[in-house]
């Protein structure tokens, strides 16, 4: 699993018949990159039964986690699935680009 | 799963025998940038059973989702197939892609 940023949406009318009616999201994984302009990392795509929208911090899983998440294990055409909307994180050194909570208060609270 | 676009297609005739009749291409991962897309510098082999062309955006899926996808069973030598092709895309700050690069709008 990993803590990754939404940066897009996918539309798709060609595609496999497990993927009918699952809303498709472009994530990237938070990194520890500060400076805005380094290069960028892949992004994953994940099926949504959350409804997390763009700019939301999510909680990505891959493999059966992601299969159960999206409503039970077996043979389907995803592997990763967004399993949780990240409400807020206290992390003291993490990059301010992340953008959970002030680092000041959380850091003395 | 990750996002590409199709850049070419590989033939093979030496190969095992559960990849006989599988359409290769080779795919380029795609990464965000500011000013649009940004070619990932490494490329992928995925088995396409949807029939994508050169150009276009593709989902590809791994493992055994590669797998179930190809139809074929569990017992084959196949890790990465396309599950969709992309009609378009939304992005933050409303940048919206098309099916393929050269159908982006302008930024």
């Amino acid at each position: 699993m990993f803590l990754g940023k939404v940066i897009g949406e996918i539309w798709a009318t060609q595609k496999v018949k497990d993927l009918e009616g699952k809303r498709l999201l472009v994530i990237e994984a938070l990194d520890d990159r500060r400076d805005p302009s380094a290069p960028k990392i892949t992004p994953v795509i994940a099926a949504d039964p959350i409804g997390a929208g763009v700019g939301e911090r999510v909680i990505v899983a891959f493999g059966k986690a992601a299969r159960v998440a999206l409503g039970g294990d077996g043979d389907y055409a995803y592997e990763a699935a967004v399993v949780g909307i990240v409400d807020d994180a206290n992390i003291p050194d993490a990059p301010a680009s992340w953008g959970f909570g002030d680092s000041d208060s959380q850091g003395g609270a | 799963m990750l996002l590409g676009t199709v850049v070419g297609q590989v033939w093979s005739t030496q190969k095992d025998a559960t990849l006989v009749g599988i359409r290769m291409l080779i795919v380029q991962p795609f990464v965000n940038s500011e000013n649009g897309e940004q070619k990932s510098a490494e490329t992928l082999v995925v088995a396409d059973p949807i029939g994508a062309g050169i150009g276009e955006r593709v989902i590809v899926v791994f493992g055994r989702a590669a797998r179930h996808v190809i139809g074929q069973g569990h017992d084959i030598a196949i890790q990465t197939a396309i599950a969709a092709i992309v009609d378009g895309m939304e992005f933050e700050g409303g940048r919206s892609f098309g099916p393929s690069a050269d159908t982006d709008p302008s930024h």
